[in-house]
């Protein structure tokens, strides 16, 4: 009994640690003087520890602002698809209207189409509407993604319709249902699906690259990889952008973990 | 307060009739019971009642007003769901002052009403709970407390119990009872538990198939079922009911040959004419006597005080069921006489309509 346990603990130690290797060499190396991290064997410590990379970053190539475009489009993403997917996920489950269910197999049968194929037509038309290389153009694809309708959709399904209807004849509107009965219970499946649009939306590379032109609109990983091109070999300033462009997901799941972690486990529990 | 009038009351789900032309009145400050099996169309009339289903055809007044075409929240009920149906993310007092703080009501009137609601149920000490740190029974209070807050002119019940144990069932029973006589409000109350519905009632509607069978008091209702399926529907064990022949003037014969005396109320009865006798279990009598028919006890169920006894004839003939005082002197095996009291007999025609003197023609 106790060797299982200890064998368990090795385990997950290993693991955790193949996990955090990488990012933790990421930090460390962030913080080295040009060159030191490609010198063999590469050093795990930094000699010096200085700041210099990140005064290069934020100085010479000003990433602040590319952190701000970033840290802009990821919260108006998240604003906007849960604006209009915790509306329609909750009408998808419990509101009767015309046409509801085969709308709603259309919306979940266009969930196997990949996201890239729709990526010129999107781009076509956002150009008829003049929207291309604007943030509006950028925000668009996470208006209404058909994933976080369909989890808010089952998510709404358990809610039993008598409470609903207790709410009606208490006098709430539908309005006041959604916003004082339905939101509450939502909670813990609205924060995860805000982080997967948070996360998504921050770390998307290609719809932003394809639809922003101005340097000036770049998002962090566009700009990280623009700046890449250039400095190829410069690994330490490399690794201080992926700082910068990791630590505030990592903070903000941290940060939102224990809700994220009821969010999932949410199908499985009843009540 | 005020009565209500459901008026051919209609209602199609698809190409599916659930309720077939309903009509119902319930006086002021009565408690009425809508019975039936399952399916039979009584929770879609509670809830059409409450607004929360839109009927197909017919109306519905509360009071003098009708309130067909009202939101569920303008026509002055308020329902009681099988599941509780409270807020689970607010706490008891939050629930129960819900409705008034939609409508905007004075704090303090909030406060009061809550208050007063908490008192009769015995539930001031919960108020700051959430739903999910209460019992099933505390949960169904606070749900009744809800509705009492409304301060309805009428109140509707959702097969409220059937989520209970057997032994608080029965002491919610006694308390809607007692709620009852406190309040004086009308209430519309659906089971499909006959002993919640002979023991609650004023009067009791019989519903099957969307149809009223039979609308009166308990007592009445068990006395002169109107047909049969209300005859079987209400009491435990069911009633017995058995096919026989006309073959005198107060005298018929059983599928197996053997003459049992008719009723003498129910004379004059053309002989040949086929009919359904039915007897309730404890109106059976065991014991010798003219006219008793010889049945073998095939299972004795003992319930403490009581037994049921399953009795079967000869060859052909239909089992009964008896219940009587258990003294423990009857044993499966036996033959027993069985008396098949006259005056305690229930006669049915062949569509199974009761035929009472008076209603007889």
């Amino acid at each position: 009994m106790n060797l299982r346990r200890w064998s368990i603990t090795l385990l997950a130690a290993l693991v955790t640690l193949v996990t955090v290797a990488p990012l933790l060499w990421m930090l460390s190396v962030s913080f080295m003087a040009p060159g030191e991290a490609a010198q063999f064997p590469p050093p795990l410590l930094p000699k010096n520890p200085g700041l210099e990379n990140y005064r290069t970053l934020f100085g010479t190539f000003g990433i602040g602002r590319f952190l701000a475009n970033s840290l802009l489009v990821s919260t108006l993403a998240t604003a906007l698809a849960l604006l209009f997917t915790v509306p329609a996920g909750y009408a998808f489950a419990k509101l009767r209207f015309k046409g509801r269910d085969a709308t709603f197999r259309l919306l979940v049968a266009a969930l196997v189409i990949p996201g890239q194929i729709g990526m010129l037509p999107l781009f076509l038309e956002l150009k008829a509407m003049g929207l291309v290389n604007s943030y509006a153009g950028a925000l668009v694809p996470w208006l209404a993604g058909i994933f976080g309708i369909f989890l808010v959709r089952q998510y709404c399904l358990s809610i039993p319709d008598e409470m609903l209807e207790a709410a009606r004849i208490d006098g709430a509107s539908e309005g006041q249902i959604l916003r004082q009965i339905v939101l509450p219970i939502l909670t813990p499946i609205i924060v995860t699906l805000a982080l997967f649009v948070f996360l998504g939306s921050w770390n998307d590379f290609m719809w932003p690259l394809i639809v922003l032109a101005d340097q000036d609109l770049y998002t962090l990983p566009v700009a990280l990889a623009a700046m890449s091109r250039e400095h190829v070999q410069d690994n330490e300033l490399m690794m201080a952008g992926a700082v910068v462009t990791t630590l505030p997901v990592l903070l903000l799941f941290l940060a939102l973990q224990r809700f994220y972690l009821s969010g999932l486990l949410t199908g499985s529990i009843k009540g | 307060m005020a009565g209500l009038s459901i008026q051919a009351a209609r209602k199609s789900f698809g190409d599916t009739e659930v309720l077939k032309g309903v009509s119902i009145d319930v006086a002021d400050g009565e408690f009425t019971v809508i019975v039936g099996p399952s399916g039979c169309g009584k929770s879609t009339l509670l809830r059409a009642v409450a607004g929360l289903e839109e009927l197909t055809g017919g109306r519905i007044l509360i009071g003098e007003r009708d309130v067909t075409a009202f939101a569920p929240s303008a026509r002055g009920i308020a329902m009681v769901f099988q599941s509780y149906a409270l807020y689970p993310h607010l706490t008891v007092f939050e629930n129960m002052a819900f409705g008034l703080r939609i409508a905007k009501a004075d704090k303090d009137e909030i406060a009061r009403q809550v208050k007063r609601a908490a008192d009769i149920l015995n539930i001031d000490g919960l108020l700051d709970r959430k739903p999910a740190a209460l019992s099933g029974g505390q949960r169904q209070r606070v749900a009744i407390g809800r509705a009492i807050v409304r301060q309805p002119q009428i109140f509707l019940f959702d097969e409220p119990l059937s989520n209970l144990d057997a032994d608080l069932r029965v002491r919610m029973r006694y308390e809607f009872a007692a709620l009852h006589r406190t309040l004086g409000t009308t209430t519309l109350y659906v089971t499909h538990d006959q002993v919640e519905a002979m023991t609650l009632a004023d009067r009791i509607i019989v519903l099957r198939d969307g149809q009223v069978e039979q609308v009166g008091t308990p007592r009445d209702l068990y006395a002169r079922p109107a047909n049969i399926f209300v005859a079987q529907f209400l009491g435990t064990p069911r009633m017995n009911v058995v096919p026989v022949t006309v073959s005198g003037a107060t005298q018929a014969a059983l599928a197996d040959g053997r003459v049992i005396a008719l009723p003498a109320r129910a004379a004059p009865l053309a002989p040949g004419t086929r009919l359904s006798v039915g007897v309730r279990p404890e109106d059976i009598a065991i014991g010798a006597a003219p006219g008793a028919l010889p049945h073998r006890i095939i299972f004795i169920e003992r319930l403490g005080g009581l037994a049921t006894l399953h009795l079967q004839g000869p060859e052909g003939s239909e089992p009964l069921a008896c219940q009587l005082r258990d003294d423990g002197s009857l044993v499966e095996g036996d033959v027993v006489p069985v008396q098949l009291p006259p005056d305690r007999l229930h006669i049915f025609d062949t569509d199974g309509r009761a035929l009472y003197g008076e209603a007889r023609e």
